[in-house]
């Protein structure tokens, strides 16, 4: 069993305060009244216990919002490739929620599995995750109904856990028993009291969230009615834009542009949104998802369908942020559970 | 331009170096001041060397796009020159150009440009002296006010704390009052779908968030019962009204007093017939933005507008019939004391507020979507052939899709706030439409209600003001 410690709230931004020696730290911070995750300078810009969750995951810290794969100049005649820095410094996501640690799991599983992306793989290796779990949930959030836990240590290296009057601090990896090293002395060790906590916030989180649970078998149901007219109706308000997308943990989509003028330029990865009509849409002008309906269903299938097996996670981590921030109030736990009440009412074939 | 330029854009520090020159790029109309550029060196008249030209057909073909991407590229300054007015090769283009540069320098000065580095000036193919005053009186100026700042999120800045807004709303509807209303709106969407007046009614339905609404198509009288009413109902349904329009020949749409202006607009442009929509306003409580009542209502009364087909109020449902041409948008003011906290500071600082606002743009253009306004089916945010917007998400593309987002709305823009309730980053988008609105309404009057008046950015008078051009 780990060693885990109890520290006040003053231990706790000295030790993050220490992590800026030698690591980039990144953490919550209000900027214009908005919580989003930045780069600080002193742990003083740190928000450590927010009263709610940032307004995206820290997902553009791994996966940029745009980033170049490569650049190219025009000199003496020729053209000269070069590739972009690899990104080598060490940085710290402090205050991850533990939704937002399981969305950058989901992250991993694209990016590393298969051919792996050398720039997203250089940055995770040298990234070291602190997630905080959740004291409460917000109106939002849904984690428990799509099978993950405001506890959840899946994506942590180290775990903060709210105490009264304090934190727990849990290593769970080798890399977080590396980043928290030596700076254990003068911390107490945690009880084992302060260990029952955890189950503690897990029940009484658990029971703030009222949505009835996404059932793992429903993933077949949607891919039986993927031609169901369900659809049309369910996403009729869907304004087309990728809110959505771009604040959600998991999503992972982009696209690739040249930013170029008469001498150089660089290919850029830039996010995209399987929501945005030319996301698809083909140079023969064909685009296989005409409609936005469509192009919605395929956002929800991609987080609750396209399993490879019933063990397989969601790729939803229920984080709420889409629910939230939607312009047309639409609500994927909702639209999930009215298609498959649909289809299995109608049948899987019911006309469009 | 060299590839030095494009580097500084793209984060480096810039610092001002002994003997520096500004970039001047200067976009010239080929009937006039293109000439008169060569009348000038047919002369042998000398002036500074800081100017690049681009030669265009006509100054009304040049886009606020051109003068965004020639600071983009990192020019320090920006000259636009053209006929004089009369003299337009095309009649009127410089008429209409006027207008459009009027209103587009103003919001440049508002994010924080100096307007010492935009230019305007008419210069004939006969004047080859002004010219090159012209050229020697812009570089002088571009010099003084330095190297453009970085399009970029300023490190380490605090920030601006704007003045608080006040405004006592519309007038408060308590629970019983609402669930009245509620009553009347659902007998009369009811009534126009059984009476085969609409094939749909566009409204407001229950969410699943605490004080949030979804828009909903109803397309049968017993579905009116899902209709809401309240402080939840923040969306602006006349953005869906076009594409309803393509499954039924005639729609119904609840309406907000906020919401009037725009299919006021849409039907002005050309988007709706009058005939294939019914306008169902509600008396409104004001919307809430969390626990506050929204910024756009503070300063708003809740009474539908005449445009409305049907009012539907606390006592009951009335027809409406006011002549529209002399309705005028009730346009909110809460936000005029911010504006002019920011511009009373100075550009860098104004500078540095946009540019960490924009620095937090995602690109997810939920401000298009939300726009009833914004209904191009291609937006220029994804033409490729020139790629005006750049589509990485980062600075400058932020800034140059959210001004000309701004700019392509302004005259057109009715203050529903829909762009800025949307947007995840809380970029103030409703600060710049309604500086916007401001100042279109200063120079070129009012934003009427009457669907029969030409929005002004497409309109021209030969007396229109231009103290600004050279």
């Amino acid at each position: 069993m780990d060693s885990s410690w109890k520290l006040t709230e003053a231990q706790l931004r000295e030790w993050l305060q220490s992590l800026l020696d030698a690591n980039s730290v990144i953490a919550p911070v209000e900027e214009d009244g908005v919580l989003l995750f930045r780069r600080i300078a002193s742990e003083d810009q740190a928000v450590v216990e927010p009263s709610g969750k940032t307004r995206w995951s820290p997902k553009e810290f791994l996966f940029p919002r745009s980033e170049a794969l490569y650049r190219y100049n025009f000199r003496g005649g020729t053209v000269q490739l070069e590739d972009p820095p690899m990104p080598e410094e060490h940085q710290v996501l402090f205050g991850v929620r533990s939704c937002d640690a399981s969305g950058l799991v989901r992250l991993d599983e694209i990016f590393l599995s298969g051919t792996r992306d050398r720039l997203y793989a250089a940055r995770r290796e040298n990234t070291t995750v602190v997630s905080t779990a959740c004291a409460a949930a917000e109106p939002e959030c849904f984690c428990t109904a799509v099978g993950y836990s405001p506890v959840g240590e899946e994506g942590s290296d180290v775990q903060l856990v709210p105490l009264d009057g304090g934190w727990m601090l849990r290593p769970l990896t080798d890399k977080g028993r590396e980043l928290v090293g030596d700076a254990t002395d003068g911390w107490s060790a945690a009880t084992a009291k302060d260990g029952k906590r955890i189950a503690e916030i897990e029940r009484t989180v658990a029971a703030q969230i009222e949505r009835s649970p996404v059932n793992r078998e429903w993933s077949r149901v949607l891919e039986e009615g993927f031609e169901h007219g369900a659809w049309d109706r369910l996403a009729q308000h869907c304004l087309g834009c990728s809110v959505c997308a771009y604040v959600c943990p998991s999503c992972s989509c982009f696209d690739m542009n040249h930013q170029a003028n008469a001498w150089c330029g660089e290919q850029c990865r830039s996010w995209d949104a399987c929501t945005f009509p030319l996301f698809t849409h083909h140079a023969s002008g064909h685009n296989p998802r005409k409609t936005k309906q469509e192009r919605y269903r395929q956002r929800v299938l991609h987080k609750f369908a396209f399993r490879e097996g019933d063990d397989e996670p969601f790729r939803c981590v229920g984080c709420g942020r889409c629910v939230a921030l939607c312009p047309a109030g639409l609500d994927i736990v909702n639209t999930v559970a009215a298609a498959v009440e649909a289809i299995r009412e109608e049948g899987a074939d019911a006309a469009r | 331009m060299t590839e030095a330029n494009v580097s500084v854009t793209r984060g480096e520090t810039v610092s001002v170096p002994e003997g520096w020159q500004p970039h001047i790029v200067a976009l010239v109309c080929n009937w006039c001041s293109y000439a008169g550029a060569d009348m000038a060196g047919t002369t042998r008249l000398e002036y500074p060397a800081n100017v690049r030209m681009v030669r265009f057909p006509c100054t009304g073909r040049m886009s606020p796009l051109m003068i965004l991407r020639a600071f983009e590229q990192g020019a320090d300054g920006v000259l636009v020159s053209g006929c004089h007015p009369g003299d337009c090769h095309y009649v009127q283009g410089n008429l209409v150009a006027r207008r459009r540069f009027t209103i587009f320098r103003s919001l440049m000065d508002f994010i924080g440009i100096d307007l010492k580095r935009l230019h305007f000036a008419w210069v004939s193919a006969a004047e080859g002296h002004k010219w090159a005053k012209v050229v020697t009186d812009v570089t002088a100026s571009v010099q003084e006010a330095g190297p453009l700042p970085r399009f970029d999120r300023p490190e380490g800045w605090d920030g601006i704390d704007l003045p608080e807004m006040a405004g006592s709303g519309p007038q408060e509807l308590d629970s019983d009052q609402l669930d009245a209303i509620r009553t009347h709106l659902r007998k009369a969407a009811s009534e126009m779908l059984t009476g085969g007046r609409v094939g749909v009614v566009i409204g407001y339905g229950a969410g699943t968030l605490p004080d949030q609404t979804a828009p909903i198509f109803i397309t049968d009288a017993a579905g009116c019962e899902k209709l809401e009413w309240g402080h939840g109902c923040r969306n602006n349904l006349s953005t869906y009204v076009g594409s309803a329009l393509e499954q039924h020949e005639r729609v119904a749409v609840v309406a907000k007093t906020c919401d009037l202006g725009a299919i006021s607009g849409l039907i002005r442009e050309g988007q709706l017939r009058r005939e294939h929509v019914s306008v169902i306003g509600v008396q409104c409580p004001g919307v809430r933005d969390g626990s506050e009542l929204a910024a756009k209502c503070l300063a708003c009364s809740g009474d539908p507008h005449p445009i409305c087909d049907f009012v539907v109020t606390v006592d009951g449902v009335h027809e409406s019939c006011q002549d529209l041409s002399t309705a005028v948008l009730d346009t909110p003011d809460a936000r005029d004391k911010q504006i002019a906290h920011l511009e009373s500071l100075p550009h860098d600082q104004r500078w540095k507020y946009w540019q960490r606002q924009f620095s937090r743009c995602l690109r997810c253009y939920a401000c298009r979507a939300a726009c009833p306004l914004c209904y191009c089916s291609s937006c220029i945010a994804e033409k490729h052939r020139p790629q005006w917007v750049s589509t990485a998400i980062d600075s400058p593309g932020n800034s140059t899709w959210n001004i000309i987002r701004a700019i392509h709305l302004a005259g057109r823009c009715t203050g529903c706030d829909e762009c800025a309730r949307v947007c995840p980053a809380d970029i103030r988008l409703d600060l710049i439409n309604r500086k916007l609105s401001l100042e279109v309404e200063r120079q070129y009057g009012k934003i009427g209600l009457n669907p029969e008046e030409k929005s002004a950015l497409v309109d021209f008078r030969m007396e229109d003001s231009e103290e600004f051009i050279l």
